[in-house]
């Protein structure tokens, strides 16, 4: 029986290796014993025998060696020893050893990280079934918007979706157990849930009867985290009666864990039937063409091809648009994934992370560089090591081997570490609610996926740098190693590959400073800008009278109270209030025809323009500077003429000329509007925007149960949020204030992506100079190290300082110099990539050209700078005793 | 003569050390010493091919080792047949037969 005894004989082997190996070298040397005694039986004498015995065996070590590579497992026993010489040398250097770890590991991280971050965003679809089938629709150009007739005239007269649907957000005034809270939710057309086509985690969901008309049913789904937090996972939660914005509404069931809506990164709570929309929203848009506020999502049939779909979808489009030329000329809808607001923001982020990823994978590979550099410098130190190693019948695969299984080691354990920071990180960012009052979050929750992927960059990384020397090692000559004493005479005379590595490495670096440093100045200008109020000492409050059951005259009625008691309050400099304010993210876009205009298609329009209903006071409150004419007044009613102010963008591109008030421009519905007043430019709706044109009208002319409550004080903050909070409250206790504070702290979400790309930029760009700093050193001391000798007899001879500089590190600064611009010029073609998301960016800004160069002369210095010292401080007496 | 003829034919030193066992059981030495012998001064076994051999067949069960005393009581490591090593001895010198005969058949034709 063959197996038993060959198992017998590996796990012998494994376990028992010292009493296998004892064995061997008394049998090889018991076997050198007889050879001798049979050559002394044959005539020579005892050194001669000994002699001709050793040569007859061919060297103990050499024979114990065969005898070990051909034992059962003798592969991995060798492994397991490599495996304990690399542990040895990495505890031997722990310097190294730490250095290389931690550099993996950060650089392993970043990768992981993004990953996590492009999987949770990109990669990873809809969590719903089927959700390749789904799909959102939205017009060609511009935002995810259409309209709930579109909608539905595409949901009536098409053959390819089994399902079409259109949904809102709203937050909601919500009332469960005697407690009011602003929730975030959705108003859902009745085949929402068909599209989605989850099961219910309790009850039902919403149908399309409950969507039929305005009243059809007056019921709402809450998600699985609303139950658990509000409900305390109730399991008789079904039948429950809440109110929704002063309404009562039957909780009807509860969508399955997981189930979040069908954004990416928002958590919505509750779900309600479309069709009421008028009484939560208080006014109607539901018949309205025009608004065009609504996302979509649709089901397509199976065996249905995309092609088809959009062969159809353009077939209905261009029905709708001849039977409504006022309204839908020029419509055009395409197909796009779901997920990220349809897909309006999906290329922008995509954008920024595929720049994040290549920057990435950019300090990965530095990092691998910088890495190889470090272990070809260690290789060529341990030449005479090798070359012994070599001379008693080493191969010089099994050296490779050794140096291969030293850099593994450092890359799995690099690989772990950088698993325990992301998956950290990871954790922080999924639980982490960015600044603003919408509901967003990230579900990046860290999955084993990672793990694997960590695993495998680890592994890639460990071969990349593992097999730098290894050229080195095949061009090793035993002989000339060791007769040269492991200082080889090449050293610093030709180009060998890790001066080229740390060019390389240093150009990558170069672009990841140079991205980092336009980010930081487009942050420094962002903060900066104008932005046509000023948020400083002011405080704003938000919310929707709607939700407390106020609309049309009485909401007209609370306002006007309201700003009556607040303009009373001791310290309010000014006030007012307005529909929304500017970069608040729910900013409202129309069409402004001139005043000859009789057509009002939208093609005839002259602009768009960003509007605002502001009360008296709002500009004042808010800090934007009123140029000429008036404000708007209470004395601006429906029965008065329709008037407005409007910002210079606005004159510049509708006159053409500075002389504007007085004069007349027209709505979509035809009406002429005078403008009495002229107020500054400002940024509307995100900082990186052009100058855009903006109109600000009469509250009490327009109407809007939407309120942004503007007031200026130098009073300190708590005291002033206490005082606004109980005015509110002494008005109606029932009106569900969204956002209370300092105005500053609610623009957020207008400076978020720019801080975050600051930040990981920022990160990166750190971690690149840390590397660049390390390789540059690390060559660099190689360098000097490998020449002293030279370097002091030269000094001995007489050579200056500079002289001397110049030979060991003249190459090390044409290195640093050809690395940085080529860094510099590849970092400024991939700035542009930025300006999507990073204010202004730019890298031929002198002031970014100059701190990029600055950066890296210090980064240059400061690495060469231990180097330099020990070369210029270097005694030739000592130095040329010890050698 | 070639020093290790043995890298031609996989397998020819294994039959040449089972059949020197097969007359009794003796060191590395004596074996090397006994190949020579029988094969009339054609092969001579180095110990970087002997006791790898000699390893790779113990642990394949063919011989079994253990420490005895030579002829002039020293300690040497001795080897001998068995009985998994005698039958595969039966079947190398079969396989031999067969290849030597189709070899000596190969060289007659022409």
């Amino acid at each position: 029986m063959p197996l038993p005894v060959k198992v017998r004989s590996f796990l012998r082997n494994l376990f028992l290796s010292r009493r296998v190996e004892a064995d061997l070298d008394q049998e090889v040397h018991a076997h050198l014993e007889l050879l001798i005694e049979e050559n002394i039986r044959a005539g020579m004498l005892p050194h001669e025998a000994q002699r001709a015995a050793r040569i007859e065996l061919g060297g103990v070590e050499q024979v114990k060696e065969q005898v070990r590579d051909s034992r059962t497992g003798a592969f991995l026993d060798s492994i397991l020893q490599d495996l304990r010489f690399a542990l040895r040398q990495l505890v031997r250097s722990p310097g190294f050893a730490l250095t290389a770890v931690l550099i993996l590991a950060l650089g392993i991280a970043a990768n992981v990280i993004v990953f996590g971050v492009v999987q949770a965003l990109v990669l990873r679809q809809l969590d719903v079934p089927h959700a390749d089938r789904v799909m959102t629709l939205q017009p060609k150009d511009g935002g995810p918007f259409v309209s709930n007739p579109e909608m539905r005239d595409v949901r009536d007269g098409n053959t390819v979706f089994s399902a079409v649907a259109d949904y809102e957000f709203q937050d909601f005034g919500f009332e469960a157990k005697g407690v009011t809270r602003p929730v975030w939710g959705c108003e859902v057309s009745g085949q929402y849930f068909e599209v989605v086509g989850i099961k219910p985690f309790l009850g039902r969901l919403l149908e399309r009867a409950d969507d039929d008309h305005p009243g059809a049913s007056e019921v709402a789904v809450i998600s699985w985290s609303a139950w658990q937090s509000d409900f305390g996972a109730d399991p008789n939660v079904v039948g429950t009666t809440v109110r929704i914005d002063k309404r009562p509404y039957t909780i009807v069931g509860v969508t399955p864990e997981g189930f979040h809506g069908t954004e990416k990164f928002a958590q919505l709570d509750i779900f309600v039937p479309m069709a009421n929309q008028a009484s939560l929203d208080g006014f109607e848009w539901l018949e309205s063409r025009s608004y065009r506020n609504l996302f979509s999502l649709v089901r397509m049939k199976d065996g249905v091809t995309l092609p088809q779909v959009q062969a159809e979808l353009n077939a209905i489009v261009a029905r709708i648009a001849r039977q409504y030329p006022k309204e839908e000329e020029g419509l055009a809808l395409k197909l796009a994934r779901p997920g990220m607001i349809g897909d309006f923001i999906g290329g922008p982020i995509r954008g920024f992370l595929a720049g994040v990823m290549v920057l990435a994978g950019i300090v990965l590979l530095a990092a691998c560089a910088n890495l190889g550099g470090l272990f070809a410098a260690r290789t060529a130190d341990r030449a005479r090591e090798i070359a012994i190693r070599m001379a008693l019948g080493s191969s010089r695969w099994r050296i490779l081997r050794q140096l291969l299984v030293e850099a593994f080691v450092i890359s799995i354990l690099g690989g772990a570490f950088a698993c325990g920071l992301s998956w950290m990180a990871l954790t922080g960012l999924a639980s982490w609610h960015p600044p603003t009052r919408y509901p967003m979050k990230f579900f990046v929750l860290p999955q084993p996926s990672l793990i694997l992927m960590a695993f495998l960059i680890s592994v890639v990384a460990g071969v990349v740098f593992g097999m730098m020397p290894l050229r080195q090692i095949f061009k090793t000559d035993p002989n000339e190693a060791i007769k040269s004493g492991g200082s080889q005479s090449y050293a610093g005379r030709r180009w060998a590959l890790r001066d080229v590595l740390l060019a390389a490495q240093i150009a990558l670096c170069c672009v990841t400073v140079t991205a980092a440093f336009v980010s930081l100045r487009g942050l420094g200008k962002a903060l900066t800008v104008d932005l046509g109020f000023n948020p400083k000492n002011a405080l704003l409050t938000q919310f929707d009278l709607s939700q407390a059951g106020y609309k049309g005259d009485a909401a007209d009625h609370f306002q006007r109270q309201l700003l009556e008691r607040i303009s009373q309050i001791p310290g309010v400099e000014a006030a007012g209030y307005a529909n929304s304010t500017p970069l608040s993210g729910d900013t409202s876009v129309g069409p402004v025809f001139s005043q000859q205009s009789v057509d009002f298609r939208p093609s005839n329009r002259a602009f768009y323009i960003y509007r605002f209903d502001v009360s008296p006071g709002y500009l004042a409150a808010a800090g934007t500077p009123l140029l000429a004419g008036r404000d708007v007044s209470f004395a601006d009613t429906t029965k008065t003429p329709s008037v407005a102010l409007v910002n210079q963008e606005f004159v510049r591109q509708l006159f053409h000329s500075e002389q504007a008030v007085g004069r007349y421009f027209k709505n979509r519905d035809g009406v002429s509007i005078q403008i009495v007043g002229i107020v500054g430019d400002g940024k509307y709706f995100t900082l990186s925007e052009d100058q855009e044109p903006a109109a600000f009208f009469p509250i009490s002319q327009e109407g809007n149960s939407s309120t942004a409550l503007t007031v200026r004080t130098q009073r300190d903050t708590a005291d002033m949020v206490r005082a606004i909070r109980n005015v509110v409250r002494d008005l109606d206790v029932a009106v569900p204030i969204r956002e209370l504070g300092p105005w500053n702290s609610q623009l957020g979400l207008t400076f978020f992506p720019i801080q975050v790309a600051t930040v990981a930029l920022g990160l990166f760009g750190a971690f690149g100079l840390l590397l660049s700093i390390a390789g540059t050193f690390g060559l660099a001391s190689y360098t000097v190290s490998k020449r002293l000798r030279e370097l002091s007899i030269r000094v001995a001879l007489g050579a200056q300082a500079k002289e001397i500089l110049s030979a060991a590190l003249g190459r090390m600064l044409l290195l640093l110099a050809s690395g940085s611009i080529v860094g510099l010029l590849l970092g400024m073609a991939a700035s542009r990539l930025l300006s999507a998301i990073v204010y202004q960016a730019t890298a031929q800004d002198p002031f970014v050209l100059a701190a990029v160069t600055f950066t890296l002369l210090l980064t240059g210095t400061l690495s060469v700078a231990g180097p330099v010292r020990r070369v210029l401080h270097a005694d030739p007496a000592i130095l040329l005793r010890e050698q | 003569m070639s020093p290790e003829p043995t890298s031609l034919l996989q397998g020819t030193l294994d039959l040449l050390i089972l059949k020197s066992l097969n007359a009794g059981e003796m060191h590395g030495l004596g074996i090397s010493r006994r190949i020579q012998q029988i094969t009339g001064g054609t092969f001579v076994v180095k110990p970087g091919s002997l006791f790898p051999c000699l390893h790779r067949m113990e642990e394949e069960g063919w011989i079994a080792a253990f420490w005895g005393e030579s002829e002039n009581n020293r300690r040497a490591k001795y080897y001998r047949l068995t009985k998994p090593g005698r039958k595969q001895l039966e079947a190398e010198t079969k396989r031999w037969g067969r290849i030597s005969w189709a070899i000596a058949q190969a060289l007659e034709v022409s």
